[in-house]
């Protein structure tokens, strides 16, 4: 008899068996592909890592150096390992150009380097340490992607180079990382020092890693060179993983979401199975058999589609995975646990059958509370609603009567249509999340987020001789230019902070930040010359908060500051200040001038006049700005928002269809009772359609406010780990509010018609046998 | 009088190729407005089939039917829902009323499909329905809260309100108890009386014997029909004799 019950079911319910296995498949196919691509690439990094020798400690410097000393503070202390000072010879993108097309308008600090000596090596595409020769020159693997092959040519200030291959490089790989480096031979880079401005990068390798923190006091105590960045290898690791690592965590959010869905599919044909055969497993139950005997036919079905789906699900991460891991494979290489990525993810795919399963005795557990009598005598369950008591056919004056009838259903049916709610809540909230986000991070206000001032035009100048010198020109330029309306000019210079006898180091920004402000996610922009503003990173560091007092060392003199505010920063590793005070110095480690124009003139003219007459100044449309540093990130959000539009919006119609089809054939008998006393196909799609709009509406608010509340604070989570905070979605309401619900009532109301067309073939006379 | 359903040779068959099976063989028949008519029959033999024939709930494979002077297989499936809105009643053998709306709701449903406009008269009609037959003072009683009598009462209130010519009922006393069969046959000789004309499928020949025409069918035909005077209060015995005289006659 078990036998013939689940044959029957599972003939009956060919569709909804075939989409909750497909759910399951794609769930399944998402937990291994996280699983796979965390472990390559945490594999890849590693291996990237450890074949490179990426230094342990790395501080950037511009300016003068002294070599011997660096050299005896090296050997002076045991846990060094290993020091070398590389340079890295910073040129401006107008003298570098690549068959032909000049790098004028990159604004990544584009730059030739050495190879390592005795680490920090620049790897070629097989992972295997670069020999260069005179004439040669490899290019970082991003240009591996843009039509650049092996043998073409690469001009810088009139020396010619062949492009012999590309390179990784463990530390600037990732598009976060500023900086580019080209490798040449040693004799060439010599050459070409007169064509660019040095910078030195200054490397330590350690016995052991933890012995980090323990260098860097000495380094800071000991008073050495740092005019400039300071890396560590925690911090390349993550500037390595961050945007795979970003990916990985939207497949995981993306899967969480379809494992749910597919749970509901499951909850919610169970349900509506379970109403159906209600009479059924009420005799079932009289006639002695045991709600566990009930409950096995279940979880045999469904033990077989789980499994039917989760190996389709594990084949199909196999097919796509090579897919996915291209990118990982070209900036980071192979990974070397294979057979640890395919076992995690098997394990993935078995945590997730386990919570299916579970999930399903969970649901059968209503099993028990079928009363027999009840079941006996109504054939369904008795749903008591007494809230929807006043809302009468009789006292409706206003509603036509198809639409009455559909809202009275959901009223009195609420849990069945709870399922369906959730599932358009959270289709809802796919569709608006990553509009909102996409919106957001495209906005031009979302700069003042990343740090990065609100302006037309964005100047910056670094790493040249007589900087202060430089800047004052530029200054003099923009205040004798009728267009300009407003520019401010940001010198930025490190300070010794004195903190528990302790000194740390700060990258302050000077100068007028009223003018084009960032986002303070506390307090203000420093004002008075004793006021002062810490990037998010710094306020955690140094633990103060607004008001509190903190003493930075001034042309050798220790002068006090109160804190006036805590602002987003995501530039220069996030770990930055803001004050107004003035500097009788003269070594700056780089400006950044920030300019709006009166009434908008051509915009790209100006600033190619600009960027024409300076031409040691890196001088961008901070559009374009935007563009480049984030345009690849902006781009592939937007590919992702739209995608999750398309997704969302085929889940609605898939489950809705199958909740609207399933609804129909457990109605069919009181659909056969109207249409034998009169109301036509179109009444009964009438009805249904109200019920599914009214559903959809309720989910549709519903899923807004969650996407607004819940969606902003975990996508400010998210970014809130480079460093941004405060963060607010920029909504562009047309298409948040008013073409996202209509796409998704639209959706759902075609999914309903074409659901609801069964009834169209239930025949009376067929049914009122019954 | 007038003719307000016609059969002619009508043909109805379920199945294809082998599973054919012809369920109502050639019957051609009559019905004047105004007539009692009930249908009798062994399991099986097709009454509910010709009643559905004949109400247009389903199609037949071969004949014409008309009702009320127009032709059921001309009609598009709107205006069958029409026609049975307005011009017919039915009442089946398990009372189908929806479960999520009260007595009264269900009663106006068909009603305020079209015209919500006279709401007001359209609730005083059922009013008077419940209370001709008994049930008034339940509008506002859940569905789930009432007897089988009690419901089968609701659904004949729901199949007079909008005046139809004809009520159908297929065994519409057959889940009743003696008592409550009773009252409800006297309910719908009433209507009848009031002009309506009525065809009911029954087993029972109690309620057959009740009214004026009874056809007998057997394996799909119209094995033979009686007449009957109209039925006065007296003489029940004889008429039941009568009737079940030729059911043992024909062996059902
Ligand atoms: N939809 C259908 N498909 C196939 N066969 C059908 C269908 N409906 C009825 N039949 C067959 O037609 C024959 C007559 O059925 P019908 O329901 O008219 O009998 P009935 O006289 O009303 O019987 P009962 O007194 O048991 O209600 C039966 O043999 C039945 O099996
Ligand atoms: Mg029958």
């Amino acid at each position: 008899m078990f036998s013939r019950i689940i044959l029957n079911d599972m003939l009956k319910s060919k569709l909804t068996t075939l989409i909750t296995t497909i759910f399951i498949a794609i769930a399944a196919m998402l937990v291994a592909l996280s699983a796979i691509l965390m472990v390559n690439l945490s594999g890849a990094i590693d291996t990237l890592m450890r074949e490179a020798k990426t230094p342990h400690f790395m501080q950037m410097h511009a300016g003068e150096i002294d070599q011997t000393r660096l050299e005896a503070f090296a050997s002076s202390h045991d846990y060094v390992e290993d020091f070398q000072i590389n340079e890295f010879l910073n040129i401006e993108g107008a003298k570098i150009t690549i068959n032909g097309t000049s790098l004028a308008h990159s604004v990544q600090d584009n730059g030739v380097s050495k190879q390592g000596q005795t680490f920090d090596y620049l790897l070629d595409i097989n992972g295997k340490r670069i020999d260069v020769h005179d004439g040669e020159i490899y290019l970082p693997v991003s240009y591996m992607k843009e039509e650049v092959a092996i043998g073409d040519q690469v001009i810088i200030q009139n020396k010619a180079f062949t492009v012999q291959g590309f390179l990784r490089d463990s530390q600037m790989n990732s598009l976060l990382a500023s900086s580019k480096r080209f490798l040449v031979s040693d004799q060439d880079y010599n050459a070409l020092q007169s064509v660019g401005n040095v910078e030195y990068l200054i490397e330590f390798r350690l016995q052991q890693l933890e012995q980090l923190s323990t260098l860097e006091n000495d380094y800071i105590t000991a008073g050495l060179e740092a005019n400039g960045p300071t890396i560590t290898y925690p911090l390349f690791k993550t500037l390595n993983a961050i945007s795979d690592g970003l990916m990985i965590a939207l497949i995981l959010l993306v899967s969480v979401l379809i494992v749910v869905i597919s749970l509901l599919c499951i909850r919610f044909t169970l349900l509506a199975k379970m109403e159906e055969d209600y009479r059924e497993i009420g005799v079932l139950k009289a006639i002695g058999l045991r709600v566990a005997d009930i409950k096995k036919i279940y979880i045999a079905k469904y033990s077989v589609i789980t499994l039917v789906g989760a190996s389709i699900g594990v084949v199909l991460a196999y097919m796509c995975k090579d897919l996915l891991l291209e990118n990982i494979k070209l900036y980071m290489g192979e990974s070397e646990n294979t057979a640890l990525a395919i076992g995690l993810g098997m394990v993935g795919v078995g945590v997730l059958c386990i919570i299916i399963m579970g999930y399903i005795y969970l649901v059968l557990g209503r099993f028990k509370k079928i009363a027999v009598t009840e079941a006996i005598q109504f054939g369904t369950a008795q749903e008591k609603s007494i809230s929807t008591k006043h809302f009468t056919l009789a006292a409706n004056k206003w509603l036509p009567t198809n639409v009455f009838l559909g809202l009275k259903d959901v009223m009195t049916r609420k849990r069945l249509y709870f399922t369906m709610l959730i599932v358009l809540v959270i289709t809802t909230f796919i569709m608006i999340v990553p509009q909102n986000l996409y919106h957001t991070i495209s906005s031009k206000d979302f700069t003042t987020y990343m740090g990065i001032g609100n302006s037309d035009m964005r100047i910056d100048i670094q790493q040249t001789a007589e900087i202060k010198t430089k800047a004052n020109q530029m200054v003099k330029a923009l205040a004798n230019d009728d267009d300009v309306q407003a520019y401010n000019v940001l010198a930025t210079k490190t300070y010794y902070v004195q903190q528990d006898q302790q000194k740390k180091r700060i990258k302050v920004e000077l100068g007028d930040h009223t003018l084009f402000p960032v986002t303070y996610a506390q307090g203000n922009a420093p004002k008075e010359t004793n006021e002062i503003a810490l990037s998010v990173m710094n306020a955690d560091e140094l633990n103060k908060k607004v008001g509190d007092k903190i003493t930075l060392i001034v042309d050798d003199e220790a002068k006090p500051f109160v804190v006036s505010g805590i602002y987003s920063d995501i530039t220069n590793g996030g770990k930055t200040a803001k004050a107004t005070f003035t500097t009788s110095s003269e070594d700056m480690m780089w400006y950044v001038i920030n300019v709006t124009f009166k009434a908008n003139p051509a915009l790209n003219a100006k600033v190619k006049e600009y960027a024409d007459q300076f031409s040691y100044a890196k001088v961008s449309h901070i559009d374009e700005y935007i563009q480049q540093s984030y345009g690849p990130t902006i781009a592939s959000i937007e590919k992702a928002a739209f995608i999750a539009i398309v997704v969302a919006l085929l889940i609605a119609m898939l489950i809705v269809f199958l909740f609207i089809k399933m609804l129909t054939a457990k109605d069919r008998y009181t659909i056969a009772v109207m249409k034998s006393f009169g109301f036509t196909n179109a009444d009964i799609t009438k009805q249904y359609m109200s019920r599914a709009l009214f559903v959809a509406i309720i989910s549709v608010i519903i899923g807004t406010i969650a996407a607004n509340t819940l969606g902003e604070s975990i996508v400010g989570a998210v970014i809130g780990t480079f460093g941004a905070t405060a963060f607010t979605f920029t909504i562009q309401p047309l298409s948040a509010y008013v073409l996202s619900p209509l796409m998704l009532i639209c959706a759902v109301l075609v999914a309903t018609i074409i659901g609801a067309s069964y009834a169209g073939r239930i025949k009376i006379s067929q049914y009122m046998k019954e | 009088m007038k003719n307000i359903i016609t059969a002619q040779n009508i043909i109805k068959k379920f199945g294809v190729g082998d599973e054919e099976q012809v369920v109502l063989r050639d019957i051609s028949l009559t019905i004047q407005a105004g007539e009692f008519v009930a249908i009798m029959g062994p399991s099986g033999s097709g009454k509910s089939t010709l009643m559905h024939a004949l109400s247009g709930m389903d199609k037949v494979t071969e004949g014409q039917v008309t009702f009320d002077g127009k032709v059921l297989a001309l009609l598009k499936e709107n205006e069958l829902a029409d026609l049975r809105r307005n011009k017919m009643g039915f009442i089946f053998q398990q009372p189908t009323l929806l479960k999520n709306i009260n007595v009264l709701d269900n009663i106006i449903l068909p009603a305020m499909r079209d015209k919500r406009k006279h709401r007001s008269t359209i609730i005083k009609k059922a009013q008077e329905l419940m209370e001709r037959t008994g049930i008034s003072g339940l509008e506002k009683r859940d569905i789930t809260q009432m007897s089988g009598g009690q419901l089968q009462r609701a659904g004949i209130c729901r199949a007079l309100l909008s005046n139809p010519k004809v009520i159908f009922g297929d065994e519409p006393t057959g889940a009743l108890n003696s008592k409550s069969a009773k009252e409800i046959m006297n309910i719908i000789t009433q209507i009848n009386q009031n002009g309506t004309t009525v065809m009911l499928v029954t087993h029972d020949a109690q309620v057959a014997a009740k009214t004026e025409r009874i056809l007998f069918m057997r394996d799909g035909q119209i094995a033979t029909e009686m007449t009957l005077p109209r039925y006065n209060g007296q003489d029940l015995h004889e008429r039941i004799d009568k009737v079940t005289a030729i059911m043992k006659e024909l062996g059902i």
